[in-house]
């Protein structure tokens, strides 16, 4: 019998069903119903991310997405924000790797002008799209990088670890924020082209879920959306084909004024959608998800060598995934000591898998994010967006804890033998240096010289 | 494409901040269980009346070590076994200490409520409080401090404290105690602070979720019920005051790409008459990126990613009281524009304080943070964690519901009076971490206050 199984019945993809149509422009329709609250979630992905980018242009998805809050043929300025805020919606949008998506959540009520609102971008944003806005929010975006990355300590090590684990010229070699001097260099006719040729109804899935009466819905979205033209314009990404490993050991070794020692890593794992990427999920999550992981216990409870040591998981579906090492040293301890520690436990667990204790911790942990995540209707519209662009299929949503429960203890271990490995993976170490300023508190220690 | 005029609204469906059903336990606990369909993760927020102002002289940091130190074992698991069998419910438990108080959060799939509160109650009634486990959370906690002084916000933040309160006042050292103080606290201060605080009498537990099914009445017999104390004894409680001369303080960051502002000094609280008013003025001013600060600041001159004002309240037990709200503006902007990006926020309560705010800035306001509440309500947790806010700040059950009512009911000049008398352009205390070379003259020349230079 699979474990953890005992809360999905309820929840999950339990009571949840979801309908999808197409408009004859193209345009994916996903509608999911559920009254217990007043409200709605209007949710739009565009096939678009920082992997359609080109050379010389990183970040330019990104600061398009920007671009959208800036105005429309019938909105002005920050009308966008201002509407929905003022209906009592909350809203934003966000760029990654393989997708844009932008959300409003709406009282019920006011779901139509959430729909006005979006199909007004995707039909009529050049007509208010001005060097003016592309000036501002290059600043704002690079204000953005700044507070985000260039201003916290190891805020770029994420950078740091995807441009080693994918090739120079790879789609994924470089991160959504994108480069300032990419960011410079941007122009008005960039932003116009990447519209042109990205914003179009055929390369989005609309997503629709909440308090919402479905028939009446359709109507509003046909009559808003129908008429926006569709078109062929859209380039594929660049091939994103890798090996599934990397091969060999890369490193990197970082010397910056940061508070302690940290080693990283990144592995390139299975893609998402598969099961072999569910089964590495499990694995990070026994390895390096909670405080009951083996290497937060081995290194943070019994060697007591690290204050925070944990696993995070890239899910991407044009190119491997990515798994995320993040362990920060305590006091002197040396990277050396640490990795040891960490080569030992990886290989400790491909050679003898997960127990079926801790298959069971992993599988309920990952249950409840799923509860959380479909605990909401914005939660819920975005990944029913997820499964139908990346996936092509909507229902894959409400069936996907499902999946993770049904992964098995030997699929786990497999996983772990086949990518936690250290010729999969690339290294990143910081070691702190010493302010260029000779000034230092007086009431704090200096970060790892102690 | 053909366009469409702007489509009216429809008819709004009442929606209304959910009113718990309040008891108590015969150990003196207090319950306050809401029941919300739907939310099949269950949100339990337990607070515990043991402040920070609790802590004995030179032990700052012992109520967050005894926090961590509650998932840390108990007389029936050790440390890795609690933590194991937590996970197994698939829960998450996180639990710590602020001005008012300890607080517990837990979130579980309502199948296995039972289980995990079962664990809770064991942390609560008997935690070990192991030497060695202590031992290992005092370095972790030291491991922590570095890091937090090399994060610009935080760092601000301890600033402002600093420069706020009086240095007698516990509110002016860090929340989470400083090297000095954490290296001296063992297992036997935490078992004496928790001896002297920790006690059903005084705490209340806030359930929330969907708890269909659930018999929450012998769930909690069983569980939370079984935790015993005494009475407890009531404790003088000393009233926030706060230095808000105007005055600017840069903590050095050589090489710092942006600079990280923090401007505050301490104002109303839920219990004052204005705090409605305070809420709606606060938002145009800085509650959103179509608000007053952000319209300049990111809108108009790019400066930052965002900056925004708020209130959040440091500690109230009750009407004069003696709580406060920490009023303030936070965010930052690129090296560079520091000086133009101050003198434009400056100017932006300037004038404010000279023409008010518009009828239609108040109204949209009023739709936003009115209408957004069925949003923000969604989850349990967010239900919890209000509902236990206004335990902690010892407010009626109906609090959160009354206040949409009193938004709505507030003008546009009383919004206005209550933003300029919170944010006063001469009594606002300035802490910017970023790159005093190039920062501090330009911000020397807007003449808002004292410049000083403190190192990193």
């Amino acid at each position: 019998m699979p474990m953890g199984h005992t809360a999905t019945a309820q929840a999950g993809s339990g009571g949840l069903t979801a309908t999808e149509h197409r408009l004859a422009n193209g345009l994916r329709v996903v509608l999911s119903e559920d009254h217990l609250t007043p409200v709605a979630a209007v949710c739009l992905w565009y096939d678009v991310g920082s992997r359609h980018e080109v050379k010389g242009r990183t970040g330019l998805a990104h600061l398009f997405e920007h671009l959208m809050f800036q105005g429309s043929g019938q909105v002005k300025g920050n009308g966008h924000f201002e509407l929905v805020q003022g209906a009592g919606g909350s809203l934003n949008g966000t760029t990654s790797f393989e997708r844009t998506n932008y959300f409003e959540t709406m009282p019920t009520h006011q779901v139509e002008l959430a729909l006005w609102l979006e199909a007004d971008r995707m039909g009529s944003l050049l007509a208010a799209l001005d060097e003016e806005s592309m000036e501002n929010q290059r600043d704002v975006v690079k204000n953005e990088r700044r507070q985000r990355y260039d201003n916290v300590p190891y805020g770029t090590a994420f950078e740091k670890l995807t441009a080693l684990a994918y090739p120079e010229g790879h789609p994924y070699h470089h991160t959504p924020i994108g480069s300032m001097a990419d960011l410079d260099a941007a122009t008005l006719e960039d932003a116009r082209a990447f519209f042109r040729t990205y914003y179009a109804p055929n390369n989005a899935v609309l997503s629709i879920v909440g308090d919402i009466d479905p028939e009446q819905t359709l109507a509003w979205v046909e009559k808003y959306f129908g008429s926006i033209p569709s078109h062929d314009g859209k380039q594929p990404p660049r091939d994103g084909t890798l090996p599934e490993t990397i091969g060999e050991q890369l490193r990197e070794v970082v010397h910056e004024e940061v508070p302690a020692r940290a080693l990283m890593a990144a592995y390139r794992l299975p893609h998402d959608g598969t099961r072999a990427c569910d089964a590495a999920d499990l694995a990070l999550t026994v390895l390096g998800g909670g405080e009951s992981s083996r290497l937060h216990n081995r290194l943070v409870r019994r060697d007591r060598t690290a204050v925070a040591a944990g696993f995070g998981l890239l899910r991407l579906a044009g190119a491997p995934s990515l798994g995320w090492l993040d362990v920060k040293t305590s006091g002197g301890v040396e990277v050396e000591t640490i990795e040891a520690a960490v080569d030992e436990e990886l290989a400790r667990f491909a050679a003898d898998g997960p127990t079926p204790e801790e298959m069971e911790r992993a599988q309920a942990q990952l249950e409840r994010e799923w509860l959380d995540r479909l605990g909401t209707v914005a939660g819920r519209a975005d990944e029913l967006c997820r499964y139908a662009v990346l996936f092509g299929d909507p229902q894959l949503a409400l069936s996907a804890v499902g999946r993770v429960l049904d992964i098995t203890a030997e699929e786990v271990r497999e996983a772990a033998e086949a990518a936690l490995r250290p010729d999969n993976r690339a290294v990143l170490v910081y070691e702190p240096i010493e302010p260029a300023d000779e000034a230092e508190g007086t009431d704090e220690p200096e970060g790892a010289d102690k | 494409m053909e366009y469409h005029p702007q489509p009216t609204p429809g008819t709004a469906r009442p929606w209304a901040f959910p009113a718990p059903e309040r008891g108590a336990l015969p150990n003196g606990l207090t319950v306050l269980r809401c029941h919300r369909p739907g939310q099949q993760v269950v949100a339990v927020e337990i607070f515990l009346d043991a402040p920070l102002d609790a802590e004995p002289e030179g032990l700052d940091g012992v109520a967050t070590i005894m926090s961590r130190a509650l998932s840390e074992g108990t007389d029936k698991r050790s440390a890795e076994e609690f933590a194991a069998e937590l996970e197994r419910c698939g829960a998450t438990l996180d639990a710590h200490a602020d001005h008012p108080g300890v607080r517990v959060s837990l979130e579980v799939p309502a199948s296995r409520l039972a289980k995990a509160l079962g664990l809770v109650a064991e942390a609560l009634r008997a935690p070990a409080f192991a030497e060695s486990e202590i031992e290992r959370l005092v370095g972790n906690r030291l491991d922590e401090i570095p890091h937090e002084q090399a994060n610009p916000s935080r760092r601000a933040a301890k600033q402002l404290s600093k420069e706020l309160f009086p240095a007698t006042a516990r509110m002016s050292r860090p929340r989470l105690g400083t090297e000095e103080t954490v290296r001296r606290i063992d297992a036997a201060a935490v078992r004496a602070f928790f001896d002297a605080h920790i006690r059903p009498a005084t705490a209340t537990a806030v359930i929330v979720g969907d708890l269909t099914g659930i018999d929450l009445d012998a769930l909690l017999a069983d569980t939370l019920g079984d935790w015993s104390g005494d009475a407890g004894q009531a404790r003088p409680v000393p009233p926030i005051t706060a230095d808000d001369t105007g005055r600017v303080v840069i903590v050095d960051r050589p090489g710092a790409v942006q600079t990280q502002l923090l401007i505050g000094r301490i104002g109303a609280d839920r219990h004052e008459r204005v705090w409605p008013a305070q809420v709606l003025g606060t938002y145009c001013l800085g509650g959103t990126l179509t608000s007053r600060l952000d319209r300049v600041l990111r809108e108009e001159k790019g400066y930052t990613y965002g900056v925004r004002a708020f209130a959040q309240v440091l500690r109230s037990t009750g009407p004069d009281s003696g709580g406060a709200a920490m009023l303030a503006i936070s965010g930052s902007v690129d090296t560079e524009s520091t000086g133009p990006a101050l003198d434009d926020l400056w100017k932006v309560l300037r004038t404010l304080a000279a023409e008010g705010l518009t009828d239609a800035e108040r109204e949209t306001a009023v739709q936003n943070l009115v209408g957004v509440a069925p949003l923000k309500f969604e989850t349990a947790a967010s239900v919890a964690s209000t509902l236990a806010d206004q335990v902690e700040q010892h407010l009626p059950d109906d609090y959160q519901a009354q206040l949409y009512a009193r938004l709505a009911e507030t003008g546009t000049v009383e919004a206005t009076a209550a933003v300029v008398s919170a944010f006063p352009v001469d009594r606002l205390v300035t802490v910017l971490v970023g790159d005093a070379a190039q920062i501090a003259e330009p911000v020397k020349a807007l003449g808002i206050g004292e410049v000083t230079v403190v190192s990193g």
